[in-house]
């Protein structure tokens, strides 16, 4: 994996670091360096956030890098347009940093084509559980620029944002911003790859400041996070402990399957489990129920959360959107969460890091399969 | 000729003891009810086979954590007799869905009552103590709307089951004393032969189900009045709509909405990137993924003639949107032309189903 750079410009902020960074884009857009940028926008109704491509400059003063919500998973909308194939504009997409491990995600399983897209990040202090914006979106906006600006570190962020530990800069972003924690001492601007070198060179900005306060501050509190994190598995370890503790954590499933479709790694277009191969013949049904003295619907709802673990919890990014769409406040992503820091700490893979590692299911080891053999003997003496 | 039963019991233990004589006699393999799960608070739909299960059983709960006409229709035909306790509206579902070749209602004995209406998923998980639970007793005793109920439940003028076997009294009734079960086709009245119970000619119901009906009317002109109000032009599509996040989980617990697959999940709505490109040279800007309102659109059009207003849709949409008042506002509307009303009769065909020669002759005269 590749190391991460130790410079970096310091833009002077403006009118708050969010204007700051929206400035930059507007002068993207404006030099000429990019066609398009993806970023966020509040609706219309200002009860929500979309991602809007944008390539009239004047429209970026509508936009917010950074929304205090994930209501789209980023991913899903750089899907949304390079499901096909690539572009022939140059795009800069402005994320999450747990989005663009999605993306990354995505480009290996060859849903995103990113040869013309510039992945741009920001240190992100979490998102807020969407509900709780969509009930009083004007209480949500203050409470997330209290938590922006440092002014307020008490703002409760969703569960799986509290415990997160990939919220500054990543292998796989081209640029990066980096936030200094205090308004006025100005923003890093953190080229990451050499598209993100190019830019800064097309832009005319060097490069010439040293990161190493920046980069302290960020491993401090990735360190601190690391620690909550492995606090709060220890709790979650017993919600899927066994049989018994899955059917328990997921009593209350309605079978909607929200956690799916809003999870941009899940991205069958046809989940098995909507499938008509899922639908029982009702003798089946009713032999299965005479089995137990009774059977409950929707069917098989603990078999559809293993099976969707097991299809996505290697690429799974923590990102918390399946717990933001379920309807009956599972806490869906931290248990997929810690499902998945199991199944990628077996590979020794973390997911989104490095866009030329690929995903473990999708290459085969000669050895990775002898433990199984000398099971197999085992059973057969 | 219908008959009716009053058993001299609490209506939910009479309608229990109902269920376990049919099952204990084999009269049905199988009760398909609502009924307690371990976990305090959660409650499920459950195919019982054994009697004995039957304890947990809680069939007149308000609660419908998935529509039971979507449900039973994905396991029919049905080979066996069985059982089934559903809400008025989920029966109603349940032969829309039969209508469109998704079901048979063949070797069903299908049980409903007047419903009061069925809580929020929110008021149901934060119920504790049951407060709101035996506030909502007392309301259908009154013949009033419970508090916590849906939005579309509130409005609701079709809780008096239409086309059941069996019609379980509630709203207006002394059901902390008796049950009354109403029977009103000829194998309900076999499947009842031995059960224990005063018979009698039917009664009328309560004068509080007219009541109710006539407040709910009104109601129901209210919201829908201000619904479309919100609702006006594209500007307010946008702005009803615009927080929508496309999970599209309102049509999958839509018992109406009976596509495997999606339009809108299809690669008919995979863009070529050219295709945005272009999009995005002609208007500056443009929301991705695309298509948040005609989603919508495209749905109602498909779906809302048949809409009953479960509330379904409501209750999964992360964005908080009141679909299912929406959509029965315009399914409403529309079926009102055709003189339509969903699941009010199986041999009713769907208007979409049928085409008339003069239909369109008005077309454009307005």
């Amino acid at each position: 994996m590749k190391d991460i750079s130790n410079k970096g410009a310091l833009i002077p902020v403006k009118g708050g670091v969010r204007k700051t960074i929206l400035e930059f884009a507007k002068s993207l857009l404006r030099e000429g360096v990019f066609d398009g940028i993806l970023i966020s926008m509040r609706v219309p109704a200002k009860d929500s956030y979309a991602w809007v491509l944008i390539k009239d400059p004047s429209f970026i003063d509508k936009a917010t890098p950074l929304a205090p919500i994930i209501a789209v998973q980023g991913a899903k909308a750089l899907k949304s347009f390079t499901r096909k194939g690539k572009g022939s504009m140059k795009i800069a997409a402005v994320m999450r940093p747990c989005e663009i491990r999605a993306t990354v995600e995505l480009v290996k399983l060859n849903q995103i084509h990113l040869e013309n897209i510039t992945l741009i990040s920001i240190d992100c202090p979490g998102a807020l559980p969407m509900s709780y914006y969509i009930k009083n979106p004007e209480d949500g906006e203050k409470d997330f620029n209290d938590l922006f600006s440092g002014k307020d570190r008490t703002v409760s962020t969703r569960a799986v944002c509290q415990i997160c530990d990939h919220f500054s800069i990543l292998p796989s972003c081209d640029l990066h911003f980096g936030l200094t924690g205090e308004e006025g001492e100005g923003v890093f601007l953190i080229p990451n790859s050499e598209k993100g070198e190019r830019i800064l060179k097309e832009m005319k900005i060097k490069s010439s400041e040293t990161l190493t306060d920046w980069k302290n501050s960020v491993k401090e509190l990735i360190e601190e996070r690391k620690k909550q994190r492995a606090e709060r598995f220890q709790e979650v370890k017993s919600m899927v402990a066994g049989f018994d503790s899955m059917l328990d954590t997921f009593a209350k499933c309605i079978g909607c399957h929200n956690c799916q479709s809003a999870c941009p790694i899940c991205y069958c277009r046809l989940c098995y489990f909507d499938s008509a191969v899922s639908k029982q013949d009702s003798d089946f049904i009713l032999q299965k129920a005479r089995r137990r003295g009774g059977i409950s619907f929707p069917v098989d709802r603990i078999l559809f959360h293993v099976g969707r673990m097991s299809h996505m919890s290697l690429s799974c990014v923590s990102c918390g959107v399946c717990s933001d769409a379920c309807p009956v406040s599972i806490p869906v992503a931290d248990v997929f969460s810690y499902v998945a820091d199991q199944t990628q700490g077996t590979f020794e893979y973390r997911s989104g890091e490095d866009i030329e590692e690929a995903i473990p299911v999708a290459q085969y080891q000669l050895e990775e399969v002898r433990g199984v053999e000398e099971l197999i003997k085992q059973a057969e003496e | 000729m219908s008959i009716q039963i009053r058993i001299k019991k609490g209506v939910e233990q009479g309608l229990i003891d109902f269920l376990k004589f049919l099952l204990t006699n084999e009269k049905v393999s199988a009760v398909f009810t609502l009924r307690k799960t371990p976990k305090e608070g959660v409650y499920d739909y459950g195919l019982i086979t054994d009697s004995e299960m039957l304890t947990d059983a809680v069939p007149l709960h308000p609660l419908m954590p998935v529509n039971a006409g979507q449900e039973l229709s994905r396991f029919t035909p049905m080979k066996k007799p069985v059982a089934a306790v559903i809400k008025p509206c989920e029966l109603r579902s349940f032969i829309e869905l039969v209508k469109r070749a998704q079901g048979s209602m063949e070797n069903f004995l299908l049980i409903s009552y007047t419903c009061a209406g069925c809580f929020r998923f929110d008021v149901s998980l934060e119920d504790q103590g049951n407060k709101h639970l035996s506030d909502y007793w007392k309301a259908v005793e009154r013949g009033e709307n419970p508090e916590g109920i849906r939005e579309t439940c509130t409005v609701c003028e079709y809780f008096v089951p239409i086309n059941g076997d069996v019609t379980v009294k509630l709203i207006g009734e002394k059901f902390n004393d008796e049950a009354v079960l109403i029977f009103h086709t000829k194998k309900a009245e076999e499947m009842a032969e031995g059960f224990e119970g005063e018979r009698s000619e039917v009664e009328q119901f309560s004068d509080k189900i007219g009541s109710l009906t006539e407040k709910r009317r009104s109601e129901k002109i209210k919201l829908f009045d201000r619904i479309g109000k919100e609702m006006k032009g594209l500007g307010g599509m946008i702005d009803v709509f615009g927080r929508c996040i496309k999970c599209h989980g309102c049509s999958r617990v839509c018992p109406i909405c009976l596509c495997i697959l999606c339009d809108f999940e299809s690669s008919l709505f995979d863009y070529d990137v050219s295709q945005i490109e272009k999009e995005l040279l002609r208007k500056g800007a443009m929301r991705l993924p695309t298509d948040t309102i005609l989603y919508q659109i495209g749905r109602m059009n498909h779906m809302s003639f048949s809409c009953v207003g479960c509330g379904m849709c409501t209750e999964v949409c992360p964005a908080n949107i009141s679909v299912s008042a929406i959509f029965l506002r315009t399914g409403e509307e529309t079926a009102k032309l055709f003189d339509y009303v969903p699941g009010r009769d199986i041999e009713e065909p769907v208007p979409v189903t049928v085409y008339k020669e003069d239909e369109l002759s008005t077309l454009g005269e307005e």
